[in-house]
């Protein structure tokens, strides 16, 4: 007897990351993420030809809100971003390293434009996998960062985000100009999702070059609602909406350490368990979770949670 | 209950009120008005203001920036009273009526205040007239009766009902006291010879006056649509069919808020309900004023009066309490309202003239779609219709003559020129159509070919439309920074088009176009399009499927469907299925005027309409934010439309 199988007739943009020596740049691997032509791991029904990928969070400001258990695999690279990127990829494997650059925002030191600028070039020549460049979500703010950081940048073929509704034409023209992807944000809707692509893509940028963040919820703070989101989004793509047919980038690692069940201390809560296990499963849990529903790109931030969910990904991608 | 003195600032004014109760209510308890449009339900945003002083308990809400809350900016319809507090109102949230300054006057004129009856378009008829019988509310004939003698001694009253039977076929009839003790004088001043008002009052006929002499010849009629923010009124000649004159107004009820809840809330309040009544009363008098001045009828010549009107408006027009209206399970105190003297209502014409509410479906679709479903003879078709009236309440039909269905989306009053910077209704000096040219620059059609003064509804939709292919105006609703034109510019903070310099203008300001007021518009054709196509999906039916589509609405003579399609307004079609009707509504209550056998019409139409409520529907929120683009999320909806 044959399963019954769903037939689509879309597919997922391909959207590569990092430029080689050949392509212009100085990255020595790329990563390829999106391709699918069928829902998360059903091999049956289509192709899943890429692997999702983790990248490894590096802010340029040491966290002031991170617990004990975050900071712990870290030590003193919390303090020296370059240190950090070196960090996560010689000793915990990163592939893909995202730089936040919060530090630039108005209320959290409001480093210069040139700062970040020269940051972005000190991690480029520190490690030489791809990147990932956000701002700080302060609009009028990175605007100014994110094109010098773009600039700064050039012809490595990096994600810059987030592209927002409201602010999206500053960064998409730097990118643009610049030779970059975009990560293109919406409040978990469906619609905006859509709408910030079809602006950025009107003002001629190519759509394999474009990355959706729908922003999502850590698990117990609405993961449900953004599951839901990204499984109509990824099912109108396969359907053959073009508009929609972006890889996700999602902010795993930054939901769930907000959680308080991943950062309380076990003295603060001693029927929950030991935080050194529950801080990174919460991550890793919310991880597994978004990849069942499309995550290609997961931003994480534990080291265990990192591995054990890269382990997570290789199991299922063992086809069969 | 404890109670606590709220005193507002700048005014000084002070309320008193019992813990708990919310700003909102306060502010208007001690006269002061703010700012409400959703009334009072936390969404619009537009009720800020900043406590100074005292303890309070609010609900967060997203219409509050990070930096408004710091400086202690609350809405005042979540912010409850726990305290004596001190309150500070912000211009922006003052709904102030007594302070005119040169923008406020030019808003307060728009809005009603200052506004007088002007001519507006009289409405074609849109099916033919034939399918209405001649049968007014109210008839007058004129009799001369065999006077009594010894042989013939019937009395005076079935005399005169002898009389009428022999000519009509009225099978019940009756007449008011009034009536019976005037009438054995007046038959013998008259020698015998009198002319009747036959009223139509559902299935008996009432004798409604009774005057001397013959003056059959003069009887007219005023058929009024009353909508949320403009009342139209129609002076019309009964015996002839001949229309003399159509006036409208905003409706002064806009100073008491711009929609149907607001105005219940309102309603609430201490004489609340009467100020609304007399409001709308007002408007009504001085169209009627105005017409029978300028035609020289004589006031108690008019004996009929029909109004078509959404329900909330019917029940604040009859000063029946609305209160029901917009609490579960939504039920109002008549859809079916009796025949009335138009004297009870408050309504000046002759004081025994009759007034008749052309009936609704339900709470929330009232008359006016009914007249619109009678003028467009949606109730003798074949064909699949579909017929969107594009008002402050957009109410949607969908049928023929085996069965119909509406929906009502509340699409705000942008449409009618209320709420948008320049707006104004289609009338003398409104520009109605624009065209711009490569270099950016407009070309505006103005209506009477006069300078002009702003913009009304058609106005905006072939506007908006001609900016967006011209890439002035985005997907989003933002305006191009990017192009070089002096038309574009920065004022306030917020960015604009200008489409009349204040040199080629009748009015001393720049008639512009701002940001915001794309926003407006944009929601408003969101409500609209987002309900048409849920009420089309309801009964598994496509767009396509339709065979043709009426769009009414108060725009004057002319809309634009390109234009309208390019917006996102409506579904993009094969043109020649659209007609622009007109406010249909009006030409309705004209119809049902004339033809008292279509009242009965009416009456079976609204007892058979379905009406789906939108709110129910899980899948409307999500379709209206996907039409809040231009023309639409899903391009491929819009084939036609391209840049």
């Amino acid at each position: 007897m044959d399963l019954m199988k769903e037939c689509w007739t879309g597919k997922i943009n391909t959207v590569t990351l990092g430029a080689t020596e050949k392509e212009g740049g100085t990255r020595t691997s790329q990563i390829t993420v999106g391709g699918e032509t069928a829902l998360p791991f059903l091999f049956k029904e289509g192709d899943i030809p890429h692997a999702p990928v983790i990248a490894m969070e590096v802010l340029d400001a040491e966290p002031t809100d991170w617990p004990e258990v975050l900071k712990k695999p870290f030590g003193d690279a919390l303090k020296d971003p370059v240190k950090w990127a070196v960090k996560c990829v010689e000793e915990y494997k990163a592939r893909l390293i995202c730089v936040k650059l919060i530090g630039t925002h108005p209320d959290f030191g409001n480093k210069s434009a040139a700062d970040a600028a020269k940051l972005v070039k000190d991690i480029l020549q520190a490690v030489k996998v791809p990147l990932i460049i956000l701002g700080s979500g302060d609009d009028e703010k990175d605007n100014t960062v994110l094109a010098k950081a773009s600039e700064a940048a050039k012809g490595e073929k990096c994600l810059i985000g987030d592209a927002t509704e409201k602010n999206y034409k500053t960064l998409a023209a730097s990118c643009l100009a610049d030779g970059h992807n975009i990560i293109g944000e919406s409040p978990i809707d469906i619609n905006i999702a859509k709408q910030v692509n079809i602006l950025i893509s009107e003002m001629g940028f190519p759509l394999d070059r474009i990355v959706v963040n729908p922003t999502i919820g850590a698990l117990g703070y609405g993961l449900e609602y953004a599951y839901s989101i990204m499984e109509r989004a990824r099912n109108a793509a396969l359907l053959g909406d073009k508009m929609l047919s972006m890889p996700f980038i999602c902010f795993v690692g930054q939901e769930a350490w907000r959680a308080k069940e991943a950062k309380a201390t076990s003295s603060e809560h001693p029927e929950w368990g030991d935080e050194s296990e529950r801080g990174p499963l919460w991550e890793a849990q919310t991880a597994v979770a978004v990849l069942q529903t499309g995550g290609d790109i997961l931003v994480m931030r534990h080291p265990k949670a990192v591995e054990e969910v890269r382990k997570y990904i290789d199991s299922l991608m063992k086809k069969g | 209950m404890e109670k606590f003195k709220v005193k507002f600032k700048p005014s000084g004014k002070i309320a008193e009120v019992k813990k708990g109760a919310d700003l909102l209510a306060a502010a208007v308890s001690c006269g002061l008005f703010i700012n409400s449009s959703c009334g009072g339900e936390g969404v619009c945003g537009r009720c800020k203001v900043v406590i100074k002083k005292g303890k309070f308990r609010t609900e967060p809400t997203g219409r509050i920036s990070h930096e408004e809350r710091k400086k202690g900016y609350v809405l005042a319809c979540l912010t409850t009273v726990e305290d004596n507090l001190e309150v500070f109102v912000p211009r922006e949230s003052r709904l102030d009526l007594t302070k005119v300054k040169d923008e406020e006057a030019r808003l307060h004129r728009l809005k009603g205040m200052y506004s007088e009856a002007v001519d507006i378009d009289k409405g074609k008829p849109i099916i033919s007239e034939e399918i209405f019988t001649h049968s007014p509310i109210s008839t007058k004939i004129y009799l001369e009766l065999p006077p009594p003698t010894l042989d013939d001694s019937v009395s005076d009253y079935e005399r005169l009902v002898r009389k009428i039977k022999e000519k009509y076929d009225i099978p019940m009839m009756q007449t008011g006291l009034r009536n019976l003790r005037r009438l054995g004088s007046v038959l013998r001043h008259s020698d015998w010879k009198v002319t009747v008002t036959l009223g139509k009052r559902n299935e008996t006929t009432e004798v409604v006056i009774i005057e001397p002499g013959d003056s059959s010849g003069e009887n007219y009629g005023v058929a009024f649509d009353i909508g949320t923010t403009t009342v139209s009124g129609q002076l019309i000649n009964l015996n002839t069919k001949e229309i003399l004159g159509t006036k409208a107004t905003y409706n002064k009820q806009i100073i008491f808020g711009d929609d149907v809840i607001t105005r219940i809330v309102f309603a609430k309040e201490e004489s609340g309900l009467e100020r609304l009544h007399h409001a709308v009363i007002d408007n009504m008098n001085s169209i009627i004023r105005a017409l029978t001045t300028e035609y020289s009828v004589p006031l108690n010549q008019v004996t009929g009066v029909i109004c078509a009107g959404n329900t909330t408006m019917i029940h604040l027009l009859l000063r029946v309490d609305p209160t029901h209206i917009r609490r579960e399970p939504y039920v109002s105190t008549a859809n079916f309202v009796p025949v009335i003297r138009a004297s009870e209502a408050g309504i000046k014409v002759h004081p025994r003239g009759l007034l008749a509410c052309i009936p609704g479906v339900s709470t929330y679709v009232g008359g006016d779609i009914i007249a619109g479903t009678v003028a467009c003879g949606i109730n003798n078709e074949d064909k699949l219709t579909l017929l969107i009236d594009v008002g402050t309440n957009g109410e949607i039909v969908l049928g023929n003559k085996e069965w119909m269905a509406c929906c009502s989306a509340s699409a705000g009053p942008a449409f009618e020129g209320s709420g948008v910077s320049c707006g104004m209704r289609a009338i003398k000096g409104a520009v109605e159509r624009v065209e711009i040219n490569s270099k950016f620059e407009p070309k505006v059609k103005v209506k009477g070919d006069e300078k002009a003064m702003g913009i009304c509804g058609s106005g905006y939709i072939d506007l908006i439309s001609c900016m967006f292919k011209r890439d002035i105006v985005k997907r989003d609703g933002k305006i191009n920074r990017d192009l070089k034109t002096k038309r574009i510019r920065q004022k306030d903070g917020e960015y604009e088009y200008v489409i009349v310099f204040k040199k080629d203008a009748c009015c001393d300001y720049d008639i512009v176009i701002k940001e915001s007021d794309i926003e407006n518009i944009k929601r408003s054709k969101g409500a609209i399009y987002s309900a048409a196509a849920i009420l089309v999906k309801k009964f598994d039916l496509k767009f396509s499927d339709l065979d043709r589509i009426y769009i009414a609405g108060g725009f004057g003579t002319f809309l634009d469907i390109d234009s309208a399609i390019s917006i996102g307004l409506l579904p993009d079609l094969d043109r020649s299925k659209f007609k622009f009707v007109g406010n249909s509504s009006l030409i309705g209550s004209r119809e049902i005027l004339l033809s008292y056998d279509t009242m009965k019409k009416a009456e079976e139409i609204a007892r058979k309409m379905t009406y789906i409520e939108l709110s129910k529907d899980p899948s409307y929120m999500d379709e209206y934010v996907s039409s809040l683009f231009f023309p639409h999320t899903d391009l491929e909806k819009f084939p036609s439309v391209k840049k």
